[in-house]
């Protein structure tokens, strides 16, 4: 006998100052640890931004190198008015090669339940080999594989509708 | 923990016309039910010293008392199989007695009130209880189309156990009369869905003649991976 699950709703448009004590976390998470900075922007299906959006990346294999924070691994941030989202993350050793940078999960006004994803970075040498990419059709997985960019970061955006659709999951 | 697909209806549509903002946002193509060990299996973990004396106590986070119903909200958070969800991170936000949210893009002519900032944070117990003190929120205008008023409801953010378990939703009171009216509410197609959104009123939980109290039980995703007898 399983209970019957309870349902989601909208984070609607004013989580920003019940959710801030997160994103001043994010902001002062420091390791020694080898870092990556993913960037991107998050877009409707007009390609218009979302500006209302919350993008929170958790990192399992990096929270041992973060035990000094209050949540280890976890990021939290707004979108800004541009869509545009900065994500700072650890790039632990023990990530295992072709397994996300982030496991990634998406709020927004009129989204009326979260999207799960996860990001990759495109030098990832162990792309090919990746569990969890590999359960991705090969013409979609572009979409979750973050571009290097001149200066070192990362590029990835977010579409939530057309032809670049985000591949989001649920996990069995 | 195994993760059953969801029966049809259960979840509000991602794309429901009549709440205008889903049109362009709601993802067109299903989600690609995938297996993976971290997602199912591990979670970040948050410390209890990011509970706040007050974060579970709205209505003692400024200089005085803020207006409107004191009340009670509590409830247990379980998994699929009953079993409490422990130690796991809830978020609440909300509107005040007036039915105004204390953000800067917020135009609802209805005044903020100086006492109140309609947020908390709070871990669940061994039982899979949190239980919060707060103001009954206000209906209130947003501009979906003519006459869209929200019902009165307190937004829940849970963590749960293990990552996948993660849920933003929405707690509603009984009897009001906006449910009908409301395309949030209605973009969840099954009705018994719905109706597990509405608290109920706990005459066993209130608290003598300081404060009503409303009882809000949450499941979570997920159940035991072990078939029973293995």
């Amino acid at each position: 006998m399983t209970s019957k699950i309870t349902t989601s709703q909208t984070i609607g448009p004013f989580p920003h100052e019940a959710w801030r004590w997160a994103v001043d976390m994010t902001a002062g998470v420091d390791s020694n640890a080898p870092k990556i900075t993913v960037t991107g922007a998050i877009f409707d299906g007009d390609g218009v931004a979302i500006n209302d959006a919350w993008i929170e990346a958790w990192m399992p294999d990096s929270a041992p190198l973060e035990t000094a924070h209050a949540i280890p691994g976890y990021r939290r941030v707004p979108s800004g008015e541009q869509g545009d989202f900065t994500l700072q993350l650890t790039r632990a050793q023990a990530t295992g090669a072709g397994k996300p940078a982030a496991y990634v999960t998406v709020f927004a006004r009129g989204l009326t339940r979260h999207q799960f994803s996860a990001v990759f970075l495109e030098d990832d040498a162990g792309l090919t080999q990746s569990a969890l990419l590999g359960q991705v059709p090969p013409q979609r997985r572009d979409t979750l594989i973050a571009r290097k960019q001149a200066d070192g970061s990362y590029l990835w955006n977010i579409h939530m509708q057309g032809p670049q659709e985000t591949v989001f999951f649920d996990y069995t | 923990m195994q993760f059953d697909a969801i029966e049809p209806g259960v979840y509000p549509e991602l794309i429901h016309p009549p709440y205008k903002s889903t049109v362009k946002r709601g993802p067109t193509l299903a989600p690609l039910r995938v297996c993976d060990e971290q997602p199912t299996t591990t979670n970040l973990f948050a410390s209890p010293k990011l509970i706040l004396p007050h974060d579970m106590d709205l209505t003692a986070q400024g200089e005085g008392e803020p207006l409107g119903e004191k009340i009670v909200v509590t409830g247990r958070v379980l998994d699929e199989d009953g079993k409490p969800v422990r130690n796991s991170l809830l978020e609440v936000w909300q509107c005040n007695a007036a039915g105004r949210y204390r953000h800067k893009k917020d135009q609802h002519d209805a005044p903020l009130d100086p006492n109140f900032t309609g947020f908390g944070k709070m871990l669940t117990d061994d039982d899979g209880r949190y239980r919060f003190v707060t103001i009954k929120p206000g209906p209130y205008p947003w501009g979906n189309h003519h006459k869209a008023w929200r019902p009165a409801h307190i937004h829940f953010s849970m963590f749960g156990n293990v990552y996948a378990q993660r849920l933003v939703t929405q707690m509603y009171f009984p009897s009001d009369p906006l449910f009908e009216y409301d395309p949030i509410f209605q973009s969840i197609p099954d009705a018994a869905a719905r109706q597990r959104l509405i608290s109920r009123f706990s005459l066993e939980q209130t608290v003598d003649d300081k404060m009503l109290a409303y009882e809000f039980d949450i499941v979570l995703r997920g159940r035991d991976a072990t078939p029973m007898g293995l």
